[in-house]
């Protein structure tokens, strides 16, 4: 799993296949027992909500729209949560790829946390931890 | 330390990103941001003020002259919360994982 001011990306390997790997992103009880309680439907255009426990700056809802579904291969949704200046207005992919052992590859990619190319920031491809890190280390050196 | 909200709204604007950006490669008066992003002083100043109430960057005065650099610590809430969802994410597909192991059976 990795992170970045854009994205959050993760991979999973399953041993099941696609189309079970499908039916549990796409079918609304079972998004409800590993993810969050939702009205999903897998229709390009369809609003629902996922709603999770309330948190400290997180009213628990998310606002989503269902932008791609190719099954069993990808499946977007928009995702906006969080009120006023905690809000996120953010995307959602899932891609499928059927591994040689019969199973699944998942891809996960959760991209918009800022605008896309925001950031040509100088350092950039030593990875953002690296990059914090290096401006806090300079930070504590000036003081 | 300023609220994430307050990172990402300061960010949201493309002028105020594009000075910011321009900061983090080093240390900038006031006039050369001016000339560099073509607006006025008194704008450039209250994009640099913006930046400076999120936290990201700070000032340092040195006769008529002020400077502005990137603060080393301005990107933390913004980090903290993405890594907030990194876990988040890492929780839910564990579950993934055990749900997809009991339709198996």
């Amino acid at each position: 799993m990795t992170a970045s001011p854009q994205s959050i990306t993760a991979d999973y390997e399953f041993a099941q296949p696609p189309h079970k790997v499908w039916r549990a992103l796409t079918d609304s009880s079972l998004m409800a027992t590993w993810l969050m309680p939702n009205d999903f439907r897998p229709v390009v255009g369809h609003r629902f909500t996922f709603r999770a426990q309330p948190m400290p700056h997180w009213d628990g809802i998310v606002n989503c729209e269902v932008l791609e579904v190719d099954e069993p291969r990808r499946l977007r949704y928009s995702w906006r949560g969080g009120a006023g200046e905690f809000a996120l207005d953010t995307t959602v992919t899932w891609t499928l790829t059927p591994s040689v052992s019969g199973g699944t590859r998942l891809h996960l990619d959760h991209a918009g946390f800022l605008p896309t190319n925001a950031f040509a920031l100088q350092g950039m491809e030593k990875g953002w931890r690296g990059h914090i890190a290096e401006r806090l280390a300079q930070a504590v050196a000036e003081v | 330390m300023p609220a994430v909200g307050e990172v990402l709204k300061a960010l949201s604007d493309p002028t105020r990103r594009a000075v910011f950006e321009r900061l983090t490669r080093g240390e900038a008066a006031v006039k050369e941001l001016t000339a560099r992003f073509s607006v006025s002083q008194p704008a450039i100043s209250q994009h640099l003020a913006a930046l400076r109430r999120a936290g990201l960057v700070a000032e340092r005065r040195a006769g008529r002259n002020a400077y502005y650099r990137v603060k080393g610590t301005g990107l933390r809430p913004l980090v903290s919360w993405i890594e907030h969802y990194q876990g988040f994410w890492l929780e839910r597909l564990d579950r993934l994982q055990k749900l997809l192991e009991e339709m198996d059976s």
